[in-house]
């Protein structure tokens, strides 16, 4: 059995300032996605993925944390815990 | 830095690839058996496959100082073929002795229907008959977490089933935390696009800890990287993390899991 730790965190400005490049270009390509969506025929407001880029941009901009694995969950099929029966498996 | 690439489809490789990844510093590689990018007809595709992987790729790899490590099974795409897939699993034992089979893999989910969960319980079933250990193919995408969570389940329900001798790949944000929590190893696909990338990988080792953690590459018939390993280390170092831990993660902790199978030899490198 290893005792290793979890590994330490590092400074925060550290990461912002390494990252933030990196971090705006992405949001720069949202932002182009977004505006390409705009530009092309017809409207995609109503379909079922264009409402999860939207609930996905939210879970960006709320307050609280854990952010990655909650707009992984937002993409996900649920889970039923009774599948075994209704598959028929024992 | 040496690095084992615990999970990487070799098949889909050129020997050049063998070369780049003996210079960037693998030392060993674990192949699973998976799909072949079509649906093959017949038990005996499946035969010439295993041969391959018994036969050729170890031969190959060994060209370039590599050690070459496999797992069999009929994939969870082709496991929707149940008939097909009964007769491969009944072929496999003839495989078992092969050296450098490691255990029955990559066995899973793919779109998470009944005769998918079908296979997988049968192949649980062939690998705790045969003392086997067990390599877990997780879904993609929007199926990962249902699929996830399915599996989990089946293993779970299934006493017989020693969990430190079971490796969950494809692990993510939302799927790490039950699999490491329920006792099994996971593994983290570095993947450019649908699946991880070396910075969230490098995130979650920061946040879960490097116990029963490793990380592939996968590469494999779709847009993959071979050398997304030395990408994660690249990307640990300029964090600043220690060379400990980075090569517990690259290293010693594929070494540990695959020991519990009698046909892996640590490589010398190693010990
Ligand atoms: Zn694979």
């Amino acid at each position: 059995m290893s005792t290793d730790p979890k590994p330490a965190a590092r400074r925060a400005d550290k990461i912002l300032a390494e990252e933030f490049f990196l971090a705006r270009s992405k949001i720069l390509d949202l932002a182009a996605t977004l505006d390409r969506l705009e530009r092309g025929q017809g409207s995609v407001d109503e379909l079922q993925q264009r409402l999860l880029l939207q609930q996905g941009m939210e879970i960006l901009l709320d307050d609280q944390s854990d952010k990655a694995r909650r707009v992984q969950l937002l993409m996900s099929r649920p889970y039923d815990p009774d599948w075994r029966k209704n598959y028929g498996l024992h | 830095m040496d690095y084992i690439d615990p999970h990487i489809h070799m098949v889909s490789r050129t020997t050049d690839d063998y070369e780049t990844l003996a210079r960037m510093g693998c030392i060993a590689m674990s192949e699973p058996a998976f799909w072949a990018g079509f649906d093959r007809g017949s038990v005996e595709s499946f035969r010439d496959y295993f041969r391959q992987l018994t036969e050729f790729e170890p031969k190959r790899a060994a060209q370039f100082g590599i050690q070459h490590y496999t797992w069999l099974c009929i994939n969870a795409k082709e496991a929707e073929n149940v008939s097909l897939s009964r007769e491969v699993i009944a072929m496999i034992p003839e495989f078992l002795s092969a050296s450098n089979v490691l255990g029955i893999g990559e066995i899973g989910l793919n779109k998470n229907t009944k005769n998918e969960s079908t296979i997988f319980l049968e192949h649980v079933d062939l690998a705790v008959r045969y003392g086997q250990q067990i390599l877990i193919h997780t879904p993609h995408l929007e199926d990962k977490y249902q699929g996830t969570k399915m599996i989990v389940d089946m293993l779970v329900h299934d006493t017989r089933v020693d969990r430190s001798r079971v490796l969950v790949d494809h692990v993510e944000e939302h799927t790490i935390q039950e699999v490491l929590d329920q006792g099994f190893w996971a593994g983290m696909t570095l993947y450019p696009v649908t699946k991880c990338t070396p910075a969230r990988a490098a995130d979650m080792i920061e946040r879960f800890g490097p116990e029963r953690l490793m990380a592939n590459s996968a590469g494999d018939w779709g847009p993959s990287k071979p050398t997304a390993i030395p990408d994660l280390i690249m990307e640990l170092k300029r964090r600043g993390h220690s060379r400990q831990l980075i090569r517990k993660i690259v290293c010693e902790n594929p070494c540990e899991f695959f020991s519990q199978s009698k046909n892996f030899k640590a490589p010398s490198a190693l010990s």
